[in-house]
This record gives C-alpha cells, structure tokens and sequence, in this order.
C-alpha cells in the first residue's frame, strides 16, 4: 500500500499545529529580536487549561462539543494573560540588556511554568476525554478524521486571519513599523511597550488554540509537551525565515510534511535499521540544513538579520 | 508667542557632554535654523527636545512643560520629528510611510492629506505600494517630511533634510519647504549647509562643540564674516 497520501495528510495536520506555534515565535522575534523560548510552554499551559475545564464539566451532561469549546474558551484569555504577565515582569526589565540575557531568561521561564504545571497537574499523562463523535473519511488508500479536518481549518482560518491583521489593518501597519523602528514609530504616536504586549497576547491565544488541536489530535497531554513541540515550532519558524510570518506558516507546514515523510520512508529506504521512532531527528537536521545552507530562512532575506 | 522655549538644555551621553547647556525658542510661525559642525551637538538638541537622548534642562512647548510627556504623546501635543537619516520603515510601502505618519488620526480628513502629499511630491504618488527601502535617497527624504506633515504637526524639526543628496533634489525639498512654511507651519531646521538653510531662516543658531556660540537673524547671519569664512567656504 502507497503511505504517499497518508503521510501527507498526517505532515499537514502536525505542519498546521507547528505552522500556528511557529507564529508566536517570529510575531515576538520580528519585534524584539527575541527568542521566546517560553512560548512552547504556553501551548502546553493551554492544553493542560483546557483539559482542566474540561475534566470538570465531563459529568455535566453538556453536550461534548461544547464541553471541548468551553475548554478552549477558558483556555485562551487565560494563555493571553499569561502571555502578558511574562513580558511584563520576564522581559520588560531586560529590554536594554544585552541579548543573551533575555534569552537565558526565556529559558527559566520555560523551565518555571513546566515545573509549575507538574506541581498543579502531576506527572502522569492526561488523556482527552471521549467527547467527540470522531468521524473517518477514506480519499483513495488514506484515511482522514474530522479532529484532523478541524485542525486544518481552524489552523488555516487564523492564519488568514493574523495575516490580516498584520498586512492590512492600521495597528498591523503599527506593528510592523515597531518592528522595523520602534524609535521612530514612537515619534508617530505609537507606544511600543501597548504593541509589545499585544504580540504577546496574540502570540499566547494562538498558542493555546494549538495546545487544544495538538491535545485532540494525539488524546493526551502533559506537562512538558511544550518542550519538543516548541523546539519544532521555533525550526519551522527559522526554516521559513525567523521574523517573517509567511514564513512561519510556510516553515511549518513544510516541517510538518518533511517530519511525516521521513518517518514513513525511513523504515524502508534505511531497510529497517531506523523506524518511524526517528521522526524528531528530521526535524533537527531540517534545522541544521538550513543555519548551514540558508540562515536567514527560505523565505528570510538574504543577509538575515536587519541591522 | 514663543511655541518652542528650551532652557539649559543639557545632553550627557554617559561621560560625553554633547550639549552643554544651551537656551533657544522658537516663535509660532517661524523658521528658525540651527547650523554647526559635525558633532556639534545638533541632532542631540533635537532628540533631547523629542525625548530620545539623555537629558536636563527646561522644555516648554506650547506654554505647557514637556518634562513629564513621553517621547510617543509629543506627536499628539504637534511635534514632528523628520530623523538624521530619514528612518524610514523600509519594508512597508510607500504608502503605509504616510498612513503610519497620520496614526494619531481617526478621520476623514487623512485621505485628503495623503493626496495633499502626494500633489507636493508626485514621485511617492507613483511609488505609493512600492516598498519604501526601494526608493532613491531623495525619494525617501520627500517620504520622511511628508509622513511627518501627515501627522499635522504645529512644529516641524527637521535634521540635516539635504544630506547626501543632489542639488537638484535639495531644491525640490527646500521649494516645499517654504510652500509649507508660508501655510504658517513652524520650523526648526537643523543643517551643516548653512547657506541653505539660512536662506530659508528667518533666524538662526549657530552651534559649537555643544555651545550655542552665536544667534542673530537669518540675512545678518549670512553676511557675518565669521559664519562666511567657517560655515560658507567664503
Ligand atoms: N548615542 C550616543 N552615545 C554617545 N555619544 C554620542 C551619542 N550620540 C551622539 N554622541 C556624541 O555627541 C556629540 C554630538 O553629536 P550629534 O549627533 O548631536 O552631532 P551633530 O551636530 O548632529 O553632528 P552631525 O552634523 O555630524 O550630524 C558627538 O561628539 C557624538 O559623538
Ligand atoms: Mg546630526
């Protein structure tokens, strides 16, 4: 049996998810030129929000569907104010430092909600509730479920959505001229630090929207699936260019399919020395393909970072 | 009625003092010119007055005490700034420059604007969705002074707007210049070519190693010996 369409499908599904992390990832580096390695643990605080709420309302007799939304709707502003919080008491304090300070900041901060989150929701895996009546659709030799087909649209939605904000509204326009020169979109009126917190909170509601999709596509959570799952975003979003937005959607659906090809073609093409258990790996080599043969991303101008 | 009034203003830029205490105004409906040397201390002056360098000394913009403003609410009390260096965002268009000069704007009358700029500079009319880094050096001076018109500032301050560029370019821009000047708009015009902006002046500063060492109007300027043997090349 051909995997081709299978491994397609399942590559545009995780792809979507990275392509929606990836994003928080170049909305706050294209601003402050920081990588805000706490951004995968937002995801996981969104996913372990939502399955809170979730738990809670199980027995209520609710419908399942709405149980699920009540879940993500919980899940979001709590994501965005958490979001917020970070920047505000994290980051703020180090906008003038030098930047490996901020970054290393970043990294604690990831470290400190993971640790929180086993404190508040233990070590142990937990698992989606059966809520959803999932459906299957078969095209040709594949199979593809209705979790799956949300995800995609639900992904593509947003992403058509941010690109808008970004590209065609008057705070988009704002939000770019901050990232190209804070100083002087300060001199038209523009307060940096109300623009900063909103990528933030942007960047942390898409984040827990993707915490919701990656725990109904794989039935489970736990407290540091934030980890690798920002780690890929982060490669998708250098992959397609760090700062760029196109690029992150870009970077993350390619990461997704190249990760989704290569654990279903590795069992054969290595004959059966490596399985799909390898599938990270692509990822890592994705991402030291491109720092050595294109740094500044594929859709990242040449020379890489503006001055 | 002075618009601008700055008293011992000092600029400290850790151990470097490149303002040292200088008193100037500037009245409503004026031009007034601030020449000197590189490194006079010029463009501090100005980012001093816009909040973006080190410090002290006594702003009054409007009768109303500048200490406690932010360097992004002067553009709402109509101060704009045209930066050394234009500071133009370079990967946006042409025309998302203006808009962004108009952000403190919520009207009608923007549209109007944007067509008022793009009659004083034809060329951004032409280039209006093209990226802005794309533009000549000139073109992007014409971009910088109309973004800033597009917030309809009361002061315009303006640093160094014909630097390295041609004669004939310089020309168009200082033409304008005086069309905006003669709508009543004030000006602060801060240049090394003195002659230029001089002609354009009513008045003028002249700055020395962060001192204001001179000041008298425009044409007695133009005719001190002083100022023709070090600024004029005469
Ligand atoms: N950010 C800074 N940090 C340290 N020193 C600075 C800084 N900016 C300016 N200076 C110093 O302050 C002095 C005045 O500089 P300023 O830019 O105000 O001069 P200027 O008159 O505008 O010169 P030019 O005509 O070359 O633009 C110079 O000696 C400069 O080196
Ligand atoms: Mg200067």
């Amino acid at each position: 049996m051909d995997i081709f369409l299978q491994q397609l499908i399942n590559g545009l599904v995780s792809g979507s998810i990275y392509a929606i992390v990836a994003l928080g990832y170049t909305l706050v580096y294209g601003i402050l030129r920081l990588i805000n390695f706490a951004h995968g643990e937002i995801v996981m605080l969104g996913a372990m929000i939502a399955l809170s709420v979730i738990g809670l309302l199980t027995d209520s007799g609710l419908p399942g569907l709405l149980i699920v939304s009540l879940g993500l709707l919980c899940a979001i502003p709590c994501c965005m104010l958490i979001g917020y919080l970070i920047e505000r008491i994290a980051y703020r304090p180090l906008r003038h430092a030098p930047s490996l300070t901020p970054l290393i900041t970043a990294i604690g901060v990831s470290i400190v909600l993971q640790n929180l989150a086993m404190m508040i929701w233990g070590k142990e895996f937990i698992s989606f509730p059966p809520l959803i009546d999932v459906q299957y659709f078969s095209i040709s030799e594949a199979t593809i479920n209705s979790v799956q087909i949300f995800i995609v649209i639900v992904s593509t939605l947003m992403m058509t959505g941010l690109n808008y904000l970004v590209n065609k509204t008057k705070l988009g326009n704002a939000m770019r001229a901050t990232a190209q020169n804070a100083e002087v979109a300060g001199l038209m009126g523009v307060n940096a630090n109300t623009i900063i917190s909103l990528t933030f909170v942007i960047g942390s509601a898409l984040a827990a929207v993707a915490g919701m999709m990656v725990t109904m596509n794989y039935n489970v959570a736990h407290y540091d699936m934030g980890f690798m799952l920002g780690l890929k975003a982060f490669t998708a979003a250098v992959l397609g260019g760090i700062g760029n937005l196109r690029g992150a959607m870009f970077g993350g659906i390619l990461l997704g399919i190249i990760e989704s090809m290569g654990a279903g073609y590795l069992g054969t093409l290595t004959n059966g020395m490596f399985g799909s258990n390898y599938q990270d790996v692509f990822a890592f080599f994705t991402l030291i393909g491109v720092l050595i043969f294109k740094p500044s991303g594929l859709l990242g101008k040449a020379g890489g970072e503006r001055p | 009625m002075k618009l601008l009034d700055v008293h011992n203003l000092k600029v400290h830029y850790g151990g470097v003092n490149a303002v040292k205490g200088i008193d100037f105004h500037l009245n409503a409906g004026e031009i007034v010119a601030l020449v000197g040397a590189n490194g006079a201390g010029k463009s501090s002056t100005l980012r001093a007055i816009c909040k973006l360098a080190p410090h002290s000394g006594k702003l009054f913009f409007d009768g109303k005490d500048l200490a406690a403003v932010k360097s992004h609410d002067l553009v709402r009390l109509g101060i704009a700034l045209v930066p050394e260096g234009r500071g133009i965002f370079s990967d946006s268009s042409v025309e998302e420059n203006l808009l962004m000069g108009a952000y403190i704007h919520n009207d009608a009358k923007i549209k109007t604007d944007l067509e008022k700029i793009y009659t004083l500079f034809p060329r951004l009319k032409e280039r209006n969705q093209q990226a802005a880094g794309t533009l000549s050096g000139g073109e992007q001076q014409m971009l910088a002074l109309g973004r800033a018109l597009m917030s309809r500032p009361k002061l315009l301050l303006l640093d160094e707007p014909s630097m390295g560029l041609a004669p004939l370019i310089v020309k168009a821009i200082f033409d304008v210049l005086k069309q905006i000047a003669a709508d009543g708009m004030t000006i602060f015009l801060v240049e090394q070519n003195a002659g230029l902006a001089l002609e354009l002046s009513m008045r003028g500063y002249v700055m020395e190693s962060g001192n204001i060492v001179l000041t008298d109007s425009a044409p007695a300027l133009l005719q001190n010996p002083q100022i023709r043997a070090a600024y004029l090349g005469q």
